[in-house]
C-alpha cells in the first residue's frame, strides 16, 4: 500500500504560524472564523459545564470557543458518525468548521461515499495525531494527570504510553483530506507556536485576515516516516501479544467466546452505518422452532450461538472501510481486543484491493467497482 | 412471602451447584420437563451463557450458579418464546431477578410462560463482568467466598443492596440454599407446576422451611436497610436536573444500557428511530438557542425516556451498569427511581404474574391525585424543545 505522504500533491503548502501554544492558537483560529462570519458553527471537543466531562459540541458563538478543548486526547464518540447525523437529511446549509482526528476524517469520507453524509460547506481541520487515551481512563478520571506527559511525547514524536492500543499501532496519523492540518507530532515548538498547514484553497482563503505569519512549507517526510516505522513495530508487537496471528476458526471461537451479544461494537462503529442491523431484524430472530430443531439434533444448544456469526459478518461488512479507530474495543463490556481483529482484517482486505479507506473521495468503494483483470482472480 | 410452609430436602453431594444439577437431572429423567435452560461455561472456558439441554450427560457439565451474568436470562427466554411457545416443556434455572424480569416480559407479551417452568435459587449476587474477565481464576474464588458469606463487596453494587435475592413468589419452584446444613438443597414449590415436579420425582414435602426462611428474612432486613441508605445517598447526588445531568455527563449515547436491559423490549427504540434524525438547520437552531449543542444530542432525554418506560418493571439486575463503557451508575440510579415508582403503585415487578402492570389499570381514587396536582400547576406558554 502507498505511504501516507507519497501521493500528497507536489507543491508546497501554505503555512500559517500563530505565536501561541498550539491549543490556544487553534482556538484563536476557531474564534476568528466565528467572529468574522466565515463559518456559522464549529464542531469540536468541549469541556461540558462545570463537571469537566469531555464531549463533542456544536457551537455558534465565538464566546463559547474558550470552553472547547479541540486537541484533548479523548474520542468519546467517533465524530464521523455524528457528522453523518448532522448532514444525513440535508447537507450543511451554512459553512461549519470541524476539528477531527485523521481516522475520524477518513471514516467520514467513507460514509459520504456510502451517501450517509455530505462534505458540502464543511471546513475540515485535522492534525498529525498522537492518538487518544482509552475511554477507561476518562472513567477513572486520570487523563488530566497524563496530559503533560502526552504533549511531551507528541512533541517528540514518541509513542504515547497508555494510549489506545489502536492508536499505538496506527500508521495513518497524517490526515489526507483536511483543509487545514495542525502540526503536532514531532513538533518541538508545540507549546510556543501554532503551525497550521493550509492544504487546500478553501483552507487558504478562509484564514484570510487572521493575524499570524504566512510562509511555505510541508511536513517533514523523513520525520513522519520515522514515526510511522515506530508505530509499525509497535503494531507487530501488539499483534503478537493479542495472539491473533492466524485467526483460524479455533482462534476466532476463542476470541469471541466471551462476547455477550450486546453489539455495542457495531453501535459505535462509524463504518457500521446500517440503520437496522441484519442481526436485529426479524429474519435473524430464531424462536422456539429453530431452537427445538437444534436441540433435537445435538441434545444441547447454546443461546449465544450467533455471536461469532455476527462478528464475522460485521468484519466482512466493515473491512473495506474500517479506519482502525479502536472505538469498538473501548466500548466492549467483555474487553475483547476488537481493535486488533478489525485492524488485521481491514488491512488484509484493503491491501487486496489496494484501497485505503477515506484517502480520496473520488476513489470508488472496492466492492462497488470492478476491473476486468479482477475477473481472472475470481475464476 | 411464602405461601407454602414446607419443602423437600434433596442431598447436594459436594456443593450447591452439584445439588441443583442432580435435581435437574432427576427431574428430567422423571419427565417433569423435556429440556432445561441452564447456564454453563462456554467451550473456551472463559465465560458463561445459557444452554438449552435435554441430554443428561451434558447437564453434568453445567454451572447453574455462574459468577457472572453475561446475558439476562429473561432475554434468553424471550428469544425462545416471543413468537409463541414451543413443543417442549422447558425448565429454566435462573436467578431471582432474571425470573422476575421474565414475568414482567410475560405481562408485556414478550414471553410465553405456558411451557416454561421457572426455577430460582438463593442468589449470592454476580461479579461485574470486567472484574471477572480481568482474572477468571481469582473471580471464581471470589464468587465461591460470596456464596458462603452472602455479603461480598465484590459483587455488582446493586447485588450488594438486593433485597429480592431469594424467593419472590412468581417462580414455580425455589431452591433454598442459604444456611441449609448437611450438604442439601431445599426444594420449595411455589405453583402447581412446581408441585408437579416434586410429585413426579416422588418427593414429599416433609421439611419445615421456617429455619431457612428466618435466615433469609434476616438478610432481607439487612439488605433493605442498606438499600435505603444507598438510595438516600444517591438521591442527594442526582437531585435536580443539574445534578442528574452531571451524573450522566460522560454518557456517549451508545444506548448499550437499553440493549442489555431485559425490560427494554421495543424492537425499535424511539431514540434510535428516524424520529431522532434532524435536519442540519435543526441542529444549528438548537445550538444557537443555548450555549452550544452537545453532540450526540438528546442524551438526558434518552435516559429519562427509558426511565419512564421501564422503571415500574425494573428488577435492578445491574446489566445496564455492567454494559456501560463509561461506568455510569445507571443501575443504581434506576434502582432509586424504580423503588420509588414501584412503591407508589405498591407494585413489585415479577412478584405475581396475575398482578397487572400498574399503568394498564386504573383505580378510581387515583384520579383525585392526578386532578389535584394539575389544579395547582401553572403552565409555561412557550414550549422549548430539548
Amino acid at each position: 500500500m502507498q505511504g501516507p505522504l507519497s501521493d500528497r500533491r507536489a507543491r508546497m503548502a501554505k503555512v500559517l504560524s500563530i505565536d501561541k501554544s498550539t491549543e490556544e492558537g487553534l482556538k484563536e483560529l476557531l474564534k476568528f472564523l466565528l467572529e468574522n462570519g466565515k463559518v456559522k458553527g464549529v464542531v469540536a471537543l468541549r469541556k461540558m459545564g462545570e463537571y469537566g466531562a469531555i464531549s463533542y459540541s456544536l457551537i455558534t458563538s465565538p464566546d463559547d470557543v474558550e470552553s472547547t478543548v479541540p486537541l484533548f486526547p479523548l474520542m468519546p464518540v467517533n465524530l464521523a458518525k455524528q457528522l453523518s447525523s448532522l448532514t444525513l437529511l440535508e447537507a450543511a446549509t451554512e459553512p461549519i468548521a470541524v476539528v477531527m482526528r485523521p481516522c475520524e476524517l477518513r471514516a467520514f469520507i467513507e460514509l459520504v461515499k456510502r451517501t450517509q453524509g455530505s462534505l458540502e460547506n464543511i471546513l475540515f481541520i485535522s492534525s498529525t495525531c498522537g492518538g487518544v487515551y482509552p475511554l477507561k481512563m476518562a472513567v477513572e478520571g486520570t487523563i488530566g494527570e497524563h496530559l503533560s506527559e502526552y504533549w511531551k511525547a507528541v512533541g517528540q514524536g514518541e509513542l504515547v504510553s497508555n494510549s489506545r492500543l489502536a492508536c499505538q499501532a496506527c500508521e495513518y496519523f497524517v490526515p489526507y483530506t483536511a483543509d487545514i492540518t495542525v502540526s503536532l507530532l514531532s513538533n518541538k515548538g508545540i507549546n510556543k507556536v501554532t503551525t497550521l498547514f493550509l492544504n487546500t484553497e478553501k483552507g487558504e482563503n478562509i484564514v484570510e485576515g487572521i493575524s499570524g505569519k504566512f510562509s511555505e512549507g510541508d511536513l517533514d517526510i523523513a520525520t513522519i516516516e520515522q514515526i510511522r516505522s515506530k508505530r509499525k513495530t509497535e503494531k507487530e508487537k501488539l499483534s503478537d501479544e493479542t495472539e491473533l496471528k492466524n485467526l483460524g476458526i479455533d482462534e476466532i471461537t476463542k476470541t469471541f467466546s466471551r462476547c455477550i451479544g450486546c453489539r455495542n461494537c457495531s453501535k459505535v462503529c462509524p463504518a457500521c452505518y446500517c440503520h437496522v442491523c441484519f442481526f436485529e431484524t426479524e429474519t435473524s430472530q430464531h424462536g422456539a422452532v429453530y431452537y427445538e430443531r437444534e436441540l433435537q439434533k445435538a441434545g444441547c444448544v447454546s443461546m449465544l450461538s450467533d455471536t461469532i456469526f455476527y462478528h464475522l459478518v460485521r468484519l466482512f461488512h466493515v473491512s473495506t472501510s474500517c479506519t482502525a479507530c479502536g472505538q469498538c474495543a473501548d466500548v466492549c463490556p467483555a474487553d475483547i481486543p476488537l481493535w486488533a481483529i478489525s485492524l488485521k482484517m481491514g488491512e488484509s482486505v484493503q491491501q487486496t484491493f489496494d484501497y485505503l479507506p477515506g484517502k480520496d473521495i473520488e476513489e470508488g468503494l472496492p466492492i462497488t467497482t470492478f476491473l476486468p483483470e479482477e475477473f481472472a482472480g475470481v475464476v | 412471602m411464602a405461601n407454602n410452609r414446607r419443602g423437600a430436602l434433596l442431598p447436594a453431594e459436594s456443593s450447591v451447584q452439584k445439588g441443583i444439577i442432580n435435581f435437574t437431572k432427576q427431574a428430567l429423567k422423571q419427565g417433569a420437563f423435556d429440556a432445561v435452560l441452564i447456564p454453563s461455561r462456554v467451550p473456551a472456558g472463559d465465560s458463561y451463557t445459557y444452554f438449552l439441554i435435554r441430554n443428561e450427560a451434558v447437564l453434568e457439565e453445567t454451572s447453574p450458579l455462574p459468577p457472572i451474568m453475561p446475558v439476562q436470562g429473561a432475554r434468553v427466554i424471550s428469544s425462545i418464546t416471543r413468537r409463541g411457545k414451543g413443543k417442549n416443556r422447558i425448565a429454566v434455572i435462573t436467578r431471582p431477578c432474571e425470573a422476575r424480569a421474565t414475568i414482567e416480559l410475560a405481562k408485556l407479551e414478550q414471553v410465553d410462560l405456558e411451557n416454561i417452568t421457572i426455577i430460582t435459587m438463593d442468589c449470592p449476587g454476580v461479579m461485574p463482568l470486567s472484574d471477572y474477565f480481568e482474572d477468571q481464576g481469582k473471580g471464581d474464588n471470589v464468587f465461591e467466598d460470596a456464596s458462603q458469606n452472602w455479603n461480598s463487596q465484590h459483587m455488582r453494587l446493586v447485588c450488594q443492596i438486593c433485597d429480592k435475592f431469594s424467593s419472590v413468589g412468581g417462580e414455580d419452584l425455589h431452591i433454598g440454599t442459604m444456611g441449609i446444613k448437611g450438604d442439601s438443597i431445599l426444594l420449595i414449590p411455589r405453583s402447581p407446576k412446581g408441585e408437579d415436579i416434586l410429585n413426579k420425582m416422588g418427593l414429599s414435602l416433609e421439611e419445615d422451611i421456617s429455619a431457612w426462611e428466618a435466615g433469609v428474612n434476616k438478610l432481607i432486613e439487612e439488605r433493605k436497610k442498606k438499600r435505603n441508605e444507598s438510595n438516600e445517598g444517591l438521591r442527594s447526588d442526582i437531585k435536580g436536573i443539574d445534578r442528574l445531568l452531571q451524573a450522566f455527563s460522560t454518557c456517549i449515547n451508545c444506548h448499550n444500557c437499553m440493549r442489555v436491559c431485559p425490560i427494554c423490549y421495543c424492537r425499535q427504540c424511539h431514540f434510535d428511530s428516524d424520529k431522532m434524525k434532524f435536519s442540519f438547520d435543526d441542529y444549528v437552531t438548537r445550538a444557537e438557542a443555548r450555549d452550544g449543542l452537545r453532540i450526540p444530542t438528546d442524551m438526558l432525554l434518552f435516559h429519562i425516556g427509558r426511565m419512564l418506560h421501564m422503571s415500574l418493571s425494573c428488577v435492578s439486575c445491574g446489566m445496564c451498569e455492567d454494559a456501560c463503557p463509561m461506568a455510569i451508575p445507571v443501575s443504581q440510579i434506576f434502582t432509586l427511581i424504580g423503588d420509588k415508582n414501584q412503591e407508589a403503585f405498591d407494585y413489585v415487578p415479577g412478584r405475581n404474574i396475575d398482578e397487572p402492570l400498574p399503568l394498564t389499570t386504573f383505580e378510581e381514587e387515583e384520579f383525585l391525585e392526578v386532578e389535584q396536582s394539575y389544579a395547582g400547576a401553572s403552565f409555561r406558554q412557550e414550549g422549548q424543545n430539548g
